[in-house]
This record gives C-alpha cells, structure tokens and sequence, in this order.
C-alpha cells in the first residue's frame, strides 16, 4: 500500500504545482541563457587566477587615481567605478594588469530582468516570492517521492539504473528521463528554496562587521602599495569588492569584500584592522545562486536549462499518464448483485483495464450481466457463475495497489454459489517475477471449495493481444460463450485458413474412446509442437483447440471422443485423405525448452499430445522425464509403441505411467509424490516442468509441486511459474 | 534649402556649447555614501538639491538603475514625474546594507550657502520609505563633515573631486 501513498502525494504535488512549474520552467530556460550570453564578452582577464593585488592595485591606482570601488563579477570580468578625465562618474570593464579600459557594463538587459522577476515573483513581490519559494519546495518534494516511486519500481536501490520496460511511452520518458535528471532537479529546486528562505531573512545572513578602533591606526610604518603583504597574499579571484579609502587620510581605510570574509586594511602600514569570516548562511547562499543560475558556468546553465526543459516533459507526461489511468475507469450497467459474470482486475497503472473492459463490453453486448471491478473489492455475489480475473503483477511478484487486499478477503468471503474461474496474467517477460501475482491467485483459488477452474491460467506478455485472444479462444470454448477480442472479427475468414489433410487415423479404442489422429500441411506452415490447431467443426465462428505433436512432417493430434461433442465427433468422422480447413495457432509458451538441465511432462489422458512431438524431436536427449497417466492399460497401448522406441533411442529417460481404473489405481500426482526427489532437483537445478492434461490434474500436481518446492527451496510454486520453469496447458 | 541646413546646424552647435559654459560655474564633489546593515535588498536612494521653498530644485544622483521601483520614492517621483529630466548620466547602482558607495556629484557654486539644502531619500523593496533620510544645508561645512543618516544611511562624506 506505501506505493500508492507516494503515487498519490506525487501527483498531488505536481498538480498543486504545475501551473507555477510551468512558470518557473519557462522562465528558467531563458533564463540560463543569460550567463551564456554574458560569458561570450570578451573581458575577462588572461591569467585571471594568476593576478594578486599587489599586482594589479598600483596600476589601477595610476590610472583611476579617484578609484572608490573595485569588485569582481560572477564572469570574472573586473568593474571599477572611478571618475574619468572630466571629473564625470566611470564604471567600467578593466584589465587590471594594464588598467586600460575594455568596455562598459550594459547591466542587466530589460529582457532579462523582466523574465528575472517574473521567475521569482511574478511581479506580485513578497507575496510572488513566497508562491515561487513554495513552488522550489514542492518540486523539491515531487523529486523525492519520485526517486522513491522509481526505487519501488527497480525494486531496490541497487538497481535503480537498470533498464526500463519500455511499456508505454509517455511513462517509460518520464522514468528514463527522471532519473537522469534527478539530481539536477533536486539541486534546483533545492537551491531555490534557500534562495528563498533567505530572502525571507529566516536564515541569518548579515556579515556583522566590527567597528574600526580608530585610535589602533598606526601611521608606520609606511609601506607602499605593491609591498603591502596582505595585498601580495590575495588573489583577484578570491575578491568580491574592495572599497578603496575616502581619503589618502590612515583613518580611511579598505574594505575588502573576499569569497569568505571580510577585511579591513590599513591603507599605510597594511595591518589588518578588521577581520570577518561570513555566516554559514551566506556561504551557502552564494553557493546556492551560482547553482540556481548557473551564472559562473556556461556548461552548467545549459544543464540546467536542459533539465528546466525535462520538468515541462515531466509535467506533460506525468498529466498524459493520469488521464490514461483515468479514462480507464469502471462503467458499469449492472449491479454486482444481478450479474452473472464478474470480472476482477488487479492494475498498478490502469492498462489491464483495457482488456478487462473489452471482454466486459463484449458480454454485455451478448446480452449477459456482467460487472466490472478492481480485485480490492471481491465480495459476495449471489447470481454470480462466472469469475474472470485479469491481473498484472507489482514490485517483487506483489499484488498491484488495487488488489492487495484479494488474498485475505479470499479468506473470509463465502460465495453463495460454485464459481467456474478464470484467471490472466498480464505482465513482461523482461521482469523476473512474470506474472507470479496471477499464478498465486489461480492457485488460491483452486484451493477455494466452491470455486473450479474454467480454463487453465493464462499470461500475456507485453499486451500481446495474440496472447490474450489465446485466452478468449480457450475461453469462450468452455464457457460456451464467444468472445474475441478487438483484432478480429466473428466470422470466419477462409483466406486466413490453412488446408490440411488427413494422413491416418486411429480407429476409436473400445475401452477409452481415444484415438490419434495424423494430419498434413499443404502449405509450408512453421508449427511446433505445443502450438494448438483451431477447427472450425460447423464452418461457423465456433472453434476448438488441440494440442499439437509434431511428428516427422505430420501434425499429431490425441482426442478423445465425447458423446455428441463437436470437435471430437467431427475429428472422429474424418477418413485418410480427406482434407480440412483449420488454423495453426502459435504458442511459444508451451515450446519444448531450449538449453535447460531437464524436463519433466506431466500429462493425463490426451494430454499426452504434445509432448510425443517434443520426445521425438529430442535429438540433443536433454534428460527428458515422462510421467501420464491414463485409465486403463488399453489407452496406454497406443502410445506404447511409439514410447518403447524413444526410450531404446534415449529422446526419452524414463517413463512412468499411472493407471486410475486397474492394478494399483494410481494418478499422475501419486507418481510426482513418489519422485518428489527428481522433482525438486529439477526444479532447483533450473529445469522445466511441463503439464497438459485436465485442469483437475493441474490442480493436484501443482499443490503437490507446492509442497515440494516449498520444502526445498522455499519457494512457492507461483515462483517457478513466473519464471516460466512451470508451464501448463491444461483444459 | 541650404539656408535652413545651416540654420540647424548653428542650433545644434549652441546646444551643444550650451552645457559647457554652464558647467564653468559648479564643483565636482565626491560623495561616499555608507549604509547601515539593514537587511534587505539593495537600497534605492536619490540625492537632490531642495531649494529655499522646500522644492525640489535639481537631481544630483539617482542609485538604483531600474526604472520600476522609482515610484517607491515618492516624492521625488512625485517632483520628477512632472518634471522630466535626462538621468542616465547620473544613474549608479543600487546599494545593499553595510555597503558603501561612491559618487560623483556636480554641484552649481551659486547654490552653496545660498539657502539650498541637500536630501538623500531612500527606498528599500517593501519596507520603508525615508523622505528625509539625510538632509543637510547645502552650506561649506557641511560639505567637510560627516553627516549621519535616520534611515538606511549610516553617514554620508563629501570631498571636492579636483
């Protein structure tokens, strides 16, 4: 939850602010052009640092010798007011090693000093000025919840610099370039507040000089200018002013102005009369302008320029991305408690909510009472039947804000009636923790007594709406409802359908009503086993999935025949040589592994399907563990052939079968109890577990897989899941 | 044609002669204005000669360059609003507190122990105005001594520039 506390005062501050930020932007662009500009004058001194004042006061005294005032500017470039040959006042740009004249100071142009006091007080004086101070002070803020917000993002300070995901642009621009302008930002805003609190005299700044004891001047002895030590001792460019005496009178003194001090000095013998180091207050002051305005540095003032340019694109983008999270909020037409179909979305910045909306919309579209909600908010539903989760994850594998509190009101919320779940992931592979927060919900869940899954957990990588239209598909299959999502269109287009043709087919087997059946590609499709082929039985919008093994040149499938079902039945009644019109449907997720210590299958049934391609194209024999189970030995023997031979040819390490309805009336599950060894070596080691098969399968192999996992390294089965190190395809 | 071109420039000539002789009859006078340590921003001060009906007879310096905060000094704004004059040549810097500054002044001979006086008058961004921050008989004396301000001035010297 501190996430969004910080979100929270984060946008506060910027929205409280961001009309005078963009002010003080604005302003500050043009304004750091102003040192820039000065510094292209030609009259700073060669060797300035070089330059003592018993160097250059002599000849200033010979050429200006009413000279009263000396000082030396943030430019380095060195004012002397004196009076010319006419007696006429004279300020002027020198050179001090020559005292010849270079130029007169413009002072400040009227360009610059309007935009000056429209970034610091808007003309509006004090009142300006403190509106502008407390602006300095909230960005100061904004750039610290900020650095927080990204902290939390990273996960960890450590990796505050690693990459970014490059989700949407207006947020990844406002990540990226905060942290690169980070500090920048803070030390102007920093700066400015001071600047500001010392104009509000709250600091004390006030270089309290003593008085000079008029009776401690000594008259002797009498040194001359150049051989005065303390003159010989001071560089110009420790100099601020100097104020020469009045009169040539050893009471008239000079006042020297130096970078940290002020000095009196005796103007015959070179005592030093007075000396008064200035408050902390004022040091930092002046630090504090010279980083504010950039004026003793050209590169800085354009740094500074550049980040006063980032805090516009950070006000412009921080607003794009809170209309976004805005605009996706919740219209619903029905109420919780009449609808039929709950939709939960858990989403840190609002973008699952586009598809939560768009499968929202197409139900109610159907006619369906459907109701709209973040996760936060689960409770009781009395006519509810449906529950369909859409999910991101947060930080470390965490609930986002909005669904925190999911898990513990599970706990103690009670549905009236059984619920058929469904539950998708959405997140980026780019991240470890991939969608952990929508594994441990489906798993949750499974445990709930009154809820059951519909569909196998589904991910979505980077809003791939190929992805999500996996999960409509799977769906609308089982729920008997057809959803698509916005891509495509419900009727069906044969140019986007593949020709296949049967090559053979298994009689159904008289125990099981099982059967295999072969098919080729006409055209040179990639298929992999584990894709899924889409039929379209009735040449309507309905369509059914299978899994796919890819043996040889020929698509595999194992179906088992349901009475009266419609994709089984139409399979069933297919002959060698016939041809069909059907849609490889790619499904990368459920690939056979490349370069993993091992992999286990698990599998019950049909399930078996996709994974007698992947043996039989292990020719790298990656240790490879099978483990099905099936019903009675007769379903086994058609695939026992097939098996006998990948066993002599090493694609496959062992097999092991469990049969419910003879011998010993094992599951699949009491097998991976048994091996529970392997299992977690596998899991540690890195290897990859595979499940196809019923979602009743899932749900015992991965509660076992739990207490395995948990027992060996700690973790929870989610951990693995989300590092896809757990891949299911079950139905 | 020809004739009203040298009309002009026999007019310009005279005003150009002009300044120069009347100048003949005044004395440059330096004058080291030294501040208190008020804090604040830099003060805005205007040193003006009052004539012997308390009004304001000529400006001798202006310090303080920004043309916006010259209606801070009221009076003199008051005065110098309804009389325009040319200032930039008697224009210096604005002076913050603890400062001191140097100025040179012109002042007419015929005005000095005439019954004339001398006032400085001050103005510092949203604190007080002094009308009368200094004032003194423009007189030989107190053209040699030290004067102490009331307001942002601690004292004022003079010392004829020659």
């Amino acid at each position: 939850m501190t996430i969004s506390i910080w979100r929270y005062s984060h946008l506060l501050l910027a929205v409280s602010s961001s009309l005078l930020l963009v002010l003080a932007s604005v302003t500050g662009i043009i304004l750091a052009f102003e040192p820039v500009l000065e510094k292209q004058q030609p009259y700073r001194p060669a060797d300035f640092e070089q330059i003592t004042l018993a160097d250059a006061l002599p000849v200033l005294k010979k050429s200006f010798p009413d000279i009263s005032e000396l000082s030396v500017d943030h430019n380095q470039f060195v004012v002397t007011k004196a009076s010319d040959e006419e007696g006429k006042n004279l300020t002027a740009y020198i050179d001090p090693k020559t005292g010849n004249v270079l130029g007169k100071p413009s002072g400040q142009s009227e360009f610059f000093q309007t935009v000056t006091t429209l970034h610091r007080s808007l003309f509006y004086h004090e009142a300006g000025r403190f509106l502008m101070g407390l602006t300095a002070f909230l960005l100061f803020l904004i750039a610290v919840s900020g650095t927080i917000l990204i902290i939390q993002r990273q996960r960890g300070l450590k990796r505050f610099f690693t990459r970014i995901v490059k989700e949407n642009s207006a947020q990844y621009y406002h990540v990226t370039l905060g942290r690169l302008s980070l500090i920048i930002i803070l030390i102007i805003a920093l700066t400015g507040t001071y600047l500001s609190v010392i104009r509000f005299e709250l600091l004390p700044t006030k270089v309290l000089s003593p008085d000079v004891d008029p009776d401690a001047i000594r008259t002797k002895p009498a040194l001359s200018l150049s051989d005065l030590p303390v003159f010989k001792n001071t560089r110009l460019a420790d100099v601020q002013t100097i104020a020469f005496p009045f009169s040539e009178d050893a009471e008239d003194y000079y006042t020297l102005k130096l970078n940290d001090r002020e000095i009196t000095v005796n103007q015959v013998t070179g005592d030093i009369l007075t000396e008064s180091l200035y408050p902390t207050a004022l040091v930092v002051s002046q630090l504090s302008l010279n980083l504010h305005t950039g004026r003793t540095n050209t590169v800085w003032a354009l740094i500074l320029a550049i980040a006063s340019a980032n805090i516009l694109f950070f006000i412009y983008s921080g607003f794009a991305i809170t209309l976004k999270r805005r605009g996706k909020r919740v219209k619903n037409q029905y109420t919780a408690d009449e609808s039929r179909f709950i939709i939960l979305v858990g989403s840190e910045n609002g973008s699952t909510y586009r598809f939560a909306q768009l499968v929202h919309q197409q139900l109610v579209q159907r006619g369906e009472k459907a109701w709209l909600a973040e996760l936060n908010s689960y409770r009781t539903y009395p006519k509810a039947e449906h529950l369909i989760i859409l999910t991101s994850t947060y930080g470390l594998g965490d609930a986002p804000t909005n669904a925190a509190k999911f898990e513990s009101l599970l706990a103690t919320v009670s549905q009236p009636n059984p619920l058929r779940y469904s539950v998708v992931g959405f997140g980026s592979t780019a991240y470890p923790d991939f969608c952990k927060f929508a594994f441990d919900i489906h798993n949750r869940l499974e445990q709930q007594p009154r809820a059951t899954p519909l569909v196998d957990v589904h991910t979505v990588n980077d809003k791939s709406l190929a992805e999500f239209s996996l999960w409509t598909k799977a769906w609308a299959q089982q729920a008997g409802i057809p959803i698509e999502v916005a891509t495509e269109t419900l009727t069906l287009d044969p140019a986007t359908l593949d020709t296949l043709q049967v090559t053979a087919h298994s009689a159904a087997d008289a125990n099981d009503d099982t059967f295999l059946i072969r098919l080729k590609t006409t055209s040179a499709v990639p298929v992999t086993s584990g894709d899924l082929l889409a039929i379209y039985p009735a040449g309507d919008h309905r369509e059914r999935l299978y899994s796919i093994g890819v043996l040889g040149d020929a698509i595999q499938l194992s179906v088992r025949l349901h009475p009266g079902g419609l994709g089984s039945g139409f399979l069933h009644r297919l002959t060698t040589g016939e041809t069909i019109r059907a849609r490889i449907v790619s499904n990368p997720h459920f690939h056979f592994p490349v370069n993993t210590p091992a992999v286990v299958m698990i599998s019950n049934g049909t399930g078996i399907a996709p994974f007698l391609g992947m043996i039989s194209q292990n020719i790298a024999q990656t240790p490879c563990y099978l483990y099905c189970g099936f019903r009675n030995q007769a379903s086994l023997d058609l695939y026992q052939p097939f098996l006998d031979q990948q066993l002599a040819t090493q694609r496959l390490d062992t097999l092991s079968v469990a049969l419910s309805r003879e011998g010993e009336k094992q599951y699949v599950s009491d097998l991976i109890t048994r091996d529970h060894t392997l299992i977690g070596r596998v899991l540690a080691e890195g290897g990859v577990l595979m499940l196809c098969g019923s979602l009743a399968m899932q749900k015992d192999v991965l509660a076992i897989l739990d207490t395995i996992s948990q027992a060996r390294t700690g973790q929870a089965v989610s951990y693995y899941q989300s590092r896809n190190q757990i891949r299911t395809d079950c139905y | 044609m020809a004739a009203i071109c040298r009309i002009f420039v026999l007019m310009l000539g005279l005003l150009l002669v002009k300044p120069a002789t009347s100048s003949a009859q005044t004395t440059k006078y330096k004058c080291m204005i030294q501040m208190t340590n008020y804090m604040g921003e830099g003060a805005y001060m205007v040193i003006s000669i009052i004539d012997p009906k308390g009004k304001y007879d000529k400006t001798l310096y202006v310090l303080g360059s920004d043309k916006k905060w010259y209606p801070d000094i009221k009076e003199w704004h008051k005065a110098f609003a309804k009389k325009p004059a040319n200032i930039s040549a008697i224009t210096g810097a604005s002076v913050a507190g603890g400062d001191r500054t140097v100025s040179i002044i012109d002042i007419d001979n015929a005005k000095v122990n005439a019954g004339y006086k001398l006032r400085f008058e001050s103005a510092v961004e949203d604190k007080k105005y002094y009308v009368n921050d200094l004032e003194i008989p423009l007189t030989t004396e107190s053209l040699a001594a030290k004067s102490e301000g009331t307001g942002y001035i601690r004292y004022v010297r003079f010392s004829a520039n020659n």
